[in-house]
């Protein structure tokens, strides 16, 4: 048998020193950020029975969740996603709660990606949720928060923002299969108009057909709102457009920059709960999105509490990889001190490096029994200074 | 001026076929004419960057976001699949996915699970499971028309141009599973922070084909 005891399972991966300074400074900033909004944390188990993310419509496949038994034999996975346990904690512990809900968390997700892509299997995700508001200002609340939590990474950003209700009701015009609806629903996500324009033509032309034909297409700025409006067959889904246009304008007027802000009509990713805005964020020099989220006003009441609800994850990993490559670690924080103790001075060695920790020094008791070696320590390690501390006095040296 | 647009291009005919269109658009494409060795070029009057790669290549650097852009067949699209926008069918590189089997044999007879040879496993995979078919598959890696030859597969899925090989060594098509065509994909990050630049040359390429 071969044995796998030296090397991390694919998917995975060991973080040393500025590689953890740089995902726990992410983390930090993005707390303080969401606390300073008043959102209250929650911490779910990394393990979940599968039948929280088995609902009614299967958001998560299966053959992408991490899955095992507990003692009962049981179907446990290992949290795919932090919105669904999240609603479940809210329609069950948080039902009798005075709403609006204001939670966020920072935890880990698992999914089983395909193997040799380069993807993490293991992936760091911030976010919040606000439940029990499906006000406009609640949406802008989300958006803000989300241009607020690009901006902290100081560096070029965009924020998307789509509705899928859009494209539900056209779909939902049309007398076709679910097989279809999903046929049409995949070529718009990928953009791929060629397959769209023929599946639709097969469909026979429409107003509804040519709104969908177009769908992929709108994306930009403001001046997507205008092409749609002539698309829209009815006065319900101009309305919708409507409402996102308003949120859009509110958005660019939040962010400060317009050019910041974009519209993709054409949003419509398979494993969403989402029933209304979409969110997605950008940041230049990575190749997918870094946040992810939406409005979500059914899934909770999948778990027995109807209860509106929006919010959005950031990819701590992807955001941590952009810092990285773009070249700015941080520095590690290095040691002031190294404190040599003589024979039997162990204990007032100890004292001493005490009192200098409480002066705010990073301070290190040498853990060599000859000075020579504590030295070429302190050299290697770029200690600038040396404390010898003998029976009588201490004896400091650069 | 901006970083320019890197685009991926399978290496070989549709190499050829989409350097060709570039030129139609008026692009100046001697440094990839006269590559050499290297394997990223660039195309200076139009700000892009070519990059060469092998199919399954450029879907992997188009996914990852190093190269906004790729042009690759929908055979490899399909089999591998994965996130990307898929915008223009180029329409050159055009052949088929096929089920071909030894001359006059009745693959659909008996009751037996088929063996089927091929180097697209997930092509073959779901055209099978479509029609409810369990089926052995087999991953080939060379020539696919000997496994059914040396009678390890009752049939192989493969890409069909002329249909000259099969003919050639005894075998025929029973049946087409898809068409493929050159397609054009962009990451679906490059698309939406350079929308204008992308737009702009596919808004070119679709005028010249």
């Amino acid at each position: 048998m071969r044995n796998y005891d030296l090397i991390t399972p694919e998917g995975t991966k060991d973080l040393l020193f500025g590689e953890c300074i740089v995902r726990r400074d992410i983390e930090k900033s993005l707390f303080e950020l969401f606390k300073s909004r008043g959102y209250s944390e929650m911490i779910t188990p990394g393990l979940e029975f599968f039948d929280v993310f088995n609902l009614n419509s299967s958001y998560f496949p299966q053959e992408n969740l991490y899955k095992l038994t507990d003692s009962k034999g049981r179907l446990l996975v290992m949290r795919p996603d932090s919105t669904m346990p999240i609603a479940r904690v809210v329609a069950t512990r948080l039902r009798d709660a005075m709403l609006p809900l204001k939670l966020c968390y920072n935890q880990t997700v698992y999914r089983t990606e395909p193997a040799l892509k380069g993807r993490s299997d293991e992936i760091v995700q911030a976010g919040i949720e606000l439940i029990g508001s499906d006000l406009k200002i609640a949406d802008l609340e989300v958006i803000s928060t989300a241009v607020e939590s690009l901006r902290s990474f100081d560096m070029e950003f965009s924020l998307e923002i789509g509705n899928i209700g859009i494209f539900k009701e056209l779909v939902d015009r049309l007398e076709v299969s679910d097989n279809v609806k999903e046929k049409i629903r995949q070529n718009i996500e990928g953009k791929n108009f060629p397959a769209l324009n023929d599946l639709l033509d097969s469909l026979g032309a429409s107003p509804v057909t040519a709104a969908l034909k177009k769908l992929p297409a709108l994306f930009g700025g403001i001046e997507v709102f205008d092409k749609a409006e002539e698309l829209m067959p009815d006065e319900n889904i101009r309305h919708i457009l409507e409402e996102l246009r308003e949120i859009y304008l509110d958005a660019a007027e939040i962010c400060g920059d317009a050019g910041a802000i974009t519209v993709d009509l054409g949003l419509v990713n398979k494993t969403d709960y989402y029933t209304g805005l979409i969110i997605k964020g950008y940041l230049q020099g990575h190749g997918e999105e870094v946040i992810s989220g939406g409005r979500y006003d059914r899934l909770i009441s999948e778990f027995g509490y109807d209860v509106p609800a929006v919010g959005f994850a950031i990819n701590v990993n992807a955001v941590s990889k952009v810092i990285e490559k773009s070249g700015v670690l941080p520095a590690i924080p290095r040691t002031d001190v190294l404190v040599y103790a003589e024979k039997d001075c162990e204990v007032a060695a100890l004292k001493a490096a005490q009192e200098l920790r409480e002066q705010g020094l990073i301070v290190e008791n040498a853990l060599f029994d000859d000075l020579t070696s504590a030295r070429a320590y302190a050299m290697e390690n770029k200690i600038a200074k040396v404390i010898v501390i003998d029976e009588r006095n201490k004896e400091v040296q650069e | 001026m901006n970083k320019p647009i890197r685009i991926a291009l399978t290496k070989g005919r549709l190499e050829k076929d989409t350097v060709g269109l570039l030129e139609k658009l008026g692009f100046d494409c001697t440094a990839v004419r006269e590559k050499g060795r290297k394997l990223i070029l660039p195309v200076p009057d139009g700000n892009l960057e070519v990059v060469l790669a092998k199919a399954n290549d450029v879907i992997t650097y188009v996914e990852h976001g190093v190269c906004d852009m790729g042009v690759v067949g929908k055979d490899t699209i399909m089999e591998m699949e994965g996130k990307f926008y898929e915008l223009v069918d180029l329409g050159f590189g055009k052949c088929k996915f096929a089920l071909a089997t030894k001359k006059g044999y009745d693959f659909y007879s008996g009751y037996g699970i088929k063996t089927i040879a091929t180097k697209y496993p997930n092509v073959s995979r779901r055209f099978f499971e479509k029609k409810g078919m369990d089926t052995e598959i087999i991953k080939i890696e060379g020539s696919v028309e000997l496994a059914p030859l040396l009678e390890l597969a009752d049939g192989i899925v493969d890409i069909v141009e002329t249909g000259t090989t099969l003919k050639e060594n005894g075998l025929e098509v029973i049946e087409d599973v898809a068409p493929i065509s050159a397609r054009l994909i962009a990451n679906t990050v490059s698309l939406k922070l350079r929308h204008a630049e992308i737009d702009n040359l596919i808004q070119l390429i679709e005028e010249n084909l």
